[in-house]
């Protein structure tokens, strides 16, 4: 009979070989496959960055206080806004919580119903994405928002740990050197009716606060640039109605899902306002196709204007001011990192002027 | 802490090396038992309160069991110990659902009832640790194994870290026998460690969640209709993600235990090769099935009371392990499924033999390609939230749609295709040996070179790890 105080009797095999000499190889061989992949990956053009994680997001809205200037919104703060020059302008360094490819709305929501907050936000309102009733924006404002709610002390101490790494290696740029990202490289005949519009690739560095600046690369004319302008168009496009429903069923719930998002934003606007809080939307430039496309497809006078006519809230629109309508966006949807600089200190007048009201 | 992330990268260097430089074996305990508590609570501390005191309290129950005189009094304090275990199960796991389906059968009865919401958040792996601490209590109660002495010994069996959150379920009556002496590492045990950990952890990051696990969720998470293409993929999908993942983490936890001197048992031998779903029972989630083979199959009479009564003792089973998944009618219906397959699967043989023309190689192939093609079909009860999504894509698997929207690309196609071959490809190839035997055999550079590729790829892969799916039972 087996008892706690009896030897154990099961024992796995161990297969004979001469282990040292394969893990002393396996461990030269992966190390130089590794430096080899860092130097072709630099040769490549590209930087040792941080990952634009939910850790990395998690850590900032920690760092939010009851009286923070926060930033939320989209890609454009991210990268047309300077923390720095915010900071010298306003009084108070900002936090930096946009994030690209989302919907404003549930991270503003967030702040709404955090009853400790009551600052500042300056939120983008790219009218197309502010609405988006679900799909991938709403996805990834979401996830953001489940990991800074549950974050684990495993996680963020693999967040830490992760960012000492990804500060020196170039290789480490998840979804266009990892495998995932490798793969997709590798050219396929499409299936009809499958498939999204590819992300647009590695144009962007981070930092720890999270402040994103273009690369030279992406400012200055080529390929890169080219590639992710005509990315862009499909994009910003709504994805077809889904073939299961009947267009006009689909029509109506999209009005309804629209209509409850226009009273939500004015709800979650009103709550932060009761408490003191102050509420800004901007709209930041953009330029060439994409304007158009953006400017036919909602136009200002209605989600923008509607908007803040529900909420109340004061709005900045960049083309209201010949100083902030002056920048050309070289892949027409953000601003180069020296642009962004100029930008802001010419934006922080009239975000005075508007918080102030 | 999930082992597929850097904190567990560096809590594992620094525990085997403090580990091995410790040269006290109850130092070494000590080392491993904070060290265990440490993973735990990486998630939530509180909840390793939770652990402890299920665990004590198996252990006080445990020694009572063992000296009390009377049968009635020891059957007692079993009674006791499983209705604590599962009572704390219940409440953590089940009770919304509980709450829910009253609602639900009172409403029928016409009683209006809206029961409260239980905020209540699942500790992680909390079906896992309460079968490794209640394993004890009824192996003390059968008589299997003798109640340790040591209250240390007993938590570090029930909460050591490699097994502790997603299995395998190691019974103590296993675990407590190695803590009686410090272990010897064989040669090449730790190297042999070390690879089985970068194998698991292969499996996990690279095949599960880089290949499979987008085309299953893409799949699993549409709303209209699929054609039979689309709809197999995922299904194939989710097949080979869920193996990969668990058995991912059970090779791991296998391997960080024999760094540590510690021998697991397997929990999977090559499941998709399995010929009859019996067979696919004993070689999936090994330490479940036994565990519900030896403490709820057997007890109830197993197969002594005549086929309609192990017929009826085999779908309680396969209830219960449904039960165990999650708390959700989806689990249910899975179990139940795979318990009128098994009754089939008995009839059949009860009814044809073990005639000779089954043995044939074409037979035995068609066979496992049924069974494979079955397990698959299940899953899709498995994985389904529910049960409309099931029928769903049960109908377009069946070609029952007249029409579905395509929905993977050639490349999610082309990685579901190439990944579920591979893994039917080598289970077939290996369903008759053993990893260890064929490593044994292959030569010293296809070693080298098939663990510097998954290590390359696992680098190449990154990020800071997805969950395990079996963390959430």
């Amino acid at each position: 009979m087996p008892s706690s105080t009896s030897s154990f009797d099961f024992v796995r095999p161990i297969p004979e070989q001469s282990w040292r000499g394969i893990l002393l190889t396996v461990v030269l061989v992966t190390a130089v496959a590794a430096v080899g992949w860092e130097i072709r990956a630099r040769a490549l053009g590209y930087a040792p960055t941080l990952n634009d994680t939910t850790d990395l997001w998690a850590q900032r809205r920690e760092a939010v206080r009851p009286d923070s200037l926060v930033i939320v919104g989209d890609s454009r703060p991210h990268f047309d806004l300077d923390l720095d020059v915010l900071e010298q302008g306003l009084g108070r360094r900002p936090i930096q919580l946009a994030r690209d490819g989302s919907c404003a709305y549930p991270v503003l929501a967030d702040l709404a119903n955090d009853e400790s907050f009551h600052g500042t936000i300056i939120c983008s309102l790219v009218p197309g994405m502010m609405i988006a009733p679900g799909g991938p924006l709403m996805a990834n404002s979401e996830e953001i928002l489940k990991r800074y709610h549950h974050w684990t002390l495993a996680q963020r101490s693999g967040h830490e740990l992760g960012m000492l790494l990804e500060e020196r290696i170039a290789f480490l740029k998840e979804g266009e050197l990892d495998l995932d990202g490798l793969l997709a490289k590798i050219p396929l005949p499409p299936r009809a009716g499958t498939g999204h519009p590819p992300s647009p690739p590695y144009f962007g560095s981070l930092d720890r606060e999270r402040r994103e600046r273009m690369i030279d690369q992406c400012a200055q004319p080529g390929w890169l640039q080219d590639r992710i302008k005509h990315g862009w168009p499909a994009l910003m496009t709504p994805p077809p109605a889904p073939s299961y429903v009947p267009k006009d069923v689909f029509l109506a719930n999209m009005g309804k899902a629209v209509e409850q998002r226009f009273h939500d934003i004015a709800a979650a606007v009103a709550k932060l306002r009761a408490r003191g809080g102050k509420l800004v939307f901007v709209r930041f430039p953009m330029g060439g196709d994409l304007k158009k496309l953006e400017d036919l497809g909602t136009p200002r006078a209605g989600i923008w204007t509607r908007i803040l006519k529900d909420s109340g809230a004061p709005g900045i629109y960049f083309e209201d001011y010949p100083e902030l309508s002056s920048f050309t966006p070289p892949e027409w949807s953000h601003l180069s990192a020296p642009d962004s600089v100029v930008f802001t200190q010419r934006l922080v007048p009239h975000l005075k002027q508007a918080l102030a009201k | 802490m999930l082992f597929n992330s850097l904190t567990f990268v560096v809590f594992f260097v620094v525990v085997v090396s403090a580990y091995w430089a410790l040269r006290s074996w109850p130092a070494r305990k000590n080392l491993l038992l904070v060290a265990s508590y440490i993973f735990y609570g990486a998630w939530n501390p509180p909840f390793a309160l939770l652990l402890f005191a299920t665990t004590a309290l198996d252990f006080f129950l445990g020694a009572q069991i063992a000296s009390a005189s009377e049968p009635r009094a020891r059957r007692a304090w079993m009674v006791a110990s499983v209705t604590s275990n599962l009572s704390m199960l219940g409440f953590f796991k089940y009770g919304n659902f509980l709450l829910e389906n009253t609602q639900w059968l009172l409403a029928r009865c016409g009683i209006a009832y809206a029961p409260p919401h239980l905020d209540v958040f699942l500790p992680i792996g909390i079906s896992f640790y309460t079968f490794h601490s209640l394993s004890y209590t009824l192996d003390v109660y059968r008589g299997v194994c003798q109640p340790t002495k040591s209250l240390r010994d007993f938590v570090l069996a029930v909460s050591f870290f490699p097994q502790l959150v997603a299995g395998p379920i190691v019974r103590a009556a296993d675990f407590l026998p190695q803590l009686v002496s410090a272990p010897a590492l064989k040669r090449g045990q730790f190297h042999w460690g070390l690879l089985l950990m970068t194998l698991g952890m292969f499996e996990k990051i690279v095949l599960a969640d880089t290949m499979l696990s987008g085309a299953a969720d893409a799949v699993f998470g549409y709303g209209g209709p699929l054609p039979a293409l689309d709809a197999w993929a995922g299904v194939l999908a989710f097949s080979g993600q869920i193996f990969f993942d668990f058995a991912g983490y059970s090779t791991c936890a296998i391997g960080a235990a024999l760094c540590l001197g510690f021998h697991l048992k397997d929990n999977f031998r090559f499941p998709y090769a399995a010929i009859g779903f019996s067979d696919f029972w004993r070689r999936w989630h090994i330490s479940l099935s036994t565990f519900l083979r030896d403490f709820l199959y057997i007890p109830l009479g197993g197969n002594r009371s005549g086929p309609a009564r192990a017929a009826i003792n085999l779908m309680i089973v396969m209830f219960i392990g449904g039960l165990w998944h999650g708390a959700a009618w989806t689990f249910v219906v899975w179990g139940l499924i795979h318990g009128v397959l098994l009754v089939i699967e008995r009839l059949a043989r009860a009814i044809g033999g073990d005639a000779a023309w089954t043995e044939t190689l074409p037979v035995q192939l068609l066979l496992g390609l049924a069974t494979y093609a079955g397990v698959c079909l299940t899953w899709v009860f498995f994985r389904a939230t529910d049960f409309a999504t099931a029928s769903r894509l049960v109908h377009a698997m069946v070609g029952l749609l007249p029409h579905g929207d395509p929905l993977l690309t050639t490349r999610a196609l082309v990685k579901v295709g190439g990944v579920s071959a591979g893994l039917l490809l080598a289970h077939w190839s290996l369903r008759d040996t053993s990893v260890e035997a064929v490593v044994a055999r292959m030569p010293r550079g296809l070693v080298t070179s098939l663990w510097a590729l998954m290590l390359g790829a696992i680098i190449l892969t990154q990020g800071n790890g997805n969950a395990f799916i079996y963390f959430q039972f």
